[in-house]
């Protein structure tokens, strides 16, 4: 178990992080959102010993972090860093010589990695001689080969195509199913929505939300009403409260209060009643209510 | 330690393999070479090719005889430029225009000794006694100390660059992020440093190789002084000692910039320093037995040329060795410790340059 605990760091007098703390579990996949410049990268930073803390601690455990156990944790950092002018597979074994790994299981490994990811034909290129979104690839394979027993991802799918988002999300689920702790940061968050176990929103250097996705919906309420009407006459809504929006010749009115029997009656009697529902709040939906 | 032997492997192995290094390992092979063969295309080996037609005289080192038919085969001779006089019937020289006044001397001196023996009377040599230093060596001393200066000078400059621009890379691209999240940052700093010190060490070894095999082709190794081990070795000790120093200096510089074309600037304390041991050690070479070269070898790091130039162009004792090795060893521990402080600190500062006062506090 990985528990980041109380962190704070300031910049000059600019406070990044003011008290980031959460925890994630063995085999947890974990979605770290937040606006640009909210602390995502310093909190991941310093949990990977890069950047140091002015107070809090992360411990794996139970036990305060040390350079031995995140020597075997896979790391990709937000700037991304590669040797250009060495070969793809040759850079891959070597980092996974560097973490530990005897020779051949750095070249067996490398193998697997290079195929789960696409990677065979380019295996003998030069890594300045691939598109960025392959560069990308051989980035998360860096951060893989090792069989980490924690993985932290900064933004790991920017710049990937949908084939590859989806080889990597393959990947991550596999790894967390072997019982790893997964943090990675994103800003897509229908993504961070479909992996994630639990989601941890920060602003400004706090988090604001965290918990499994479920749960945040809950807390969030219990999600917006949305009626379909349709060949209702022009304003027939306007005493109701919420926002309508014409889609073809239908009407949607999506509402956050009021009494929603009240509102189906002025519905039936307006026109033809197609759907009427409470839908769950999107990630998008929580996140925008709770950086606001 | 494992993790320093990797990271030095891989300077090692991607270092070898580019044009650069293997230009610049046949460049400085082929100049010291050429060096040593210079002597023989400027002055000759100082013999003389005399052709001989009827009886031969008896043989001395300065010339080398060669047999002729007939007059006539040895004239064709004298005039193509194939030797450089001709003796016929023991009494008269050929030459091609004015005989060289040296040979002259000494077909005159080899026909007097003939007319001497034939008359039965031996003739005791002249004995020779040298009083003061045995000068015989000096130039050829000076010769080699003044090309090590060159090829220590050559050697740690390039080296210490490349020691640079690696960290410099590395903090460039943020490769440094991962890099030390699996190794320690003496073990980074260390593999580079050693990787490319062997590679620096080849690069010496082929150098003194090829004099060597040169002057041994050219039969100038006879001419070589005595001790000649002595100042191999040396040279490559303090090749190490002066490295392993400026290549620290190089690599505690660099980890403040990101950008390569930062580098020149930030590296400008050590490349001073390294002009002025080239300096100091040039003066040396020329004048090996002042009181300036004699200060500065036991000084660090002047001492890391200064020393094995002085070596070459004279004897050293020991005891001055001695010191001037343990200094320049408590120098390298020092720079360490400076390097240790400032580079883990600075090389994960990436963006504007680091100043040096930021990281020491
Ligand atoms: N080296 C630095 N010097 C000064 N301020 C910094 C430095 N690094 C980060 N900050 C500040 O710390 C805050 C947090 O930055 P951080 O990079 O952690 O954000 P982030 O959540 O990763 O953002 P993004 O989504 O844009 O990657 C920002 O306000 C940033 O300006
Ligand atoms: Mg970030």
């Amino acid at each position: 178990m990985l528990e980041i605990d109380g962190l704070r760091k300031r910049y000059g007098d600019k406070t990044a992080l003011d008290g980031v703390g959460f925890t994630v579990r063995p085999g947890e996949m974990f979605g770290f959102v937040g606006a640009n410049g909210a602390g995502k990268t310093t909190t991941m930073r310093i949990v990977m010993g890069v950047l140091g803390a002015d107070s809090g601690e992360v411990r794996l455990d139970g036990r305060p972090l040390g350079y031995d156990d995140r020597r075997a944790f896979g790391y990709m950092p937000e700037e991304r860093g590669l040797y250009q002018k060495m070969k793809v597979a040759e850079q891959i074994e070597y980092f996974g010589r560097l973490h530990g790994l005897a020779p051949a299981a750095a070249r067996t490994a490398t193998d697997a990695l290079l195929e789960r990811l696409g990677l065979v034909e380019r295996r003998d290129d030069a890594v300045e001689a691939l598109s960025l979104g392959n560069q990308q690839r051989v980035q998360l394979a860096v951060a893989l080969v090792h069989e980490p027993t924690v993985l932290i991802l900064d933004e790991p799918f920017s710049g990937l195509d949908p084939l590859a988002v989806d080889a990597l999300a393959e990947v991550l689920k596999d790894r967390a199913a072997e019982g790893v702790p997964v943090i990675f940061s994103s800003h897509q968050l229908d993504l961070v929505e479909r992996l994630c176990d639990s989601v941890g929103i920060i602003s400004a250097g706090r988090m604001v939300a965290y918990g499994p996705v479920a749960e945040l919906r809950e807390r969030e309420g219990r999600g917006v009403l949305r009626v379909v009407v349709r060949d209702a006459a022009p304003g027939w809504a306007d005493g109701l409260p919420g926002r309508i929006a014409r889609e073809g010749d239908r009407d949607v009115l999506l509402c956050e209060e009021g009494d929603d029997q009240a509102v189906l009656r002025t519905a039936m009697g307006a026109g033809t009643v197609e759907h009427f529902g409470r839908r769950q709040p999107t990630l998008t939906e929580i996140f925008r209510e709770a950086v606001a | 330690m494992n993790g320093l032997l990797l990271v030095a492997q891989r300077e090692v192995r991607t270092r070898i393999r580019t044009k650069s290094f293997l230009i610049s390992l046949a460049i400085s092979a082929i100049l010291v070479a050429a060096l040593a063969f210079l002597p023989k295309a400027l002055g000759g080996d100082g013999t003389f090719d005399v052709g001989v037609v009827g009886p031969a005289p008896a043989p001395v080192t300065q010339l080398s005889y060669s047999r002729y038919p007939d007059e006539a085969a040895a004239r064709k001779a004298v005039i193509g430029g194939d030797v450089d006089a001709a003796l016929i019937g023991g009494d008269r020289v050929i030459a091609n225009g004015e005989l060289d006044q040296r040979l002259g001397l000494i077909l005159e001196s080899v026909h007097r000794d003939e007319q001497i023996r034939a008359a039965g009377v031996t003739v005791t040599p002249l004995r020779v006694e040298s009083v003061g230093a045995d000068a015989r060596y000096q130039g050829v001393r000076t010769g080699i100390a003044t090309l090590l200066v060159m090829v220590l000078f050559f050697l740690f400059i390039y080296s210490s660059m490349y020691v640079a621009m690696g960290v410099v890379e590395e903090k460039g691209s943020r490769i440094v992020e991962i890099l030390l999240t699996s190794v320690r940052p003496w073990q980074l700093l260390g593999g580079k440093i050693v990787g490319l010190g062997v590679l620096g060490l080849v690069n010496l070894a082929v150098v003194v190789a090829a004099g060597l095999a040169a002057s041994a082709a050219t039969g100038f190794a006879a001419d070589l002084p005595p001790g000649m081990g002595g100042i191999v070795v040396s040279a490559l000790v303090w090749f190490v000692l002066g490295y392993a120093f400026f290549a620290v200096l190089a690599a505690t510089f660099g980890s403040l910039v990101s950008r390569q074309e930062e580098l020149n600037t930030v590296l400008t304390p050590m490349t001073t320093l390294m002009m002025l041991t080239y300096v100091t050690a040039y003066f040396a070479a020329v004048q090996p037995t002042g009181t300036v070269a004699r200060v500065l070898s036991l000084v660090p790091p002047f001492s890391s040329m200064v020393m094995p130039v002085r070596t070459a162009a004279t004897g050293v004792p020991l005891g001055e060795i001695l010191i001037a090795v343990a200094l320049m060893i408590v120098a390298v521990v020092g720079v360490l410790l400076f390097a240790s402080r400032v580079y883990q600190r600075a090389v994960l500062r990436t963006g504007a340059r680091v100043r040096l006062g930021e990281v020491l506090r």
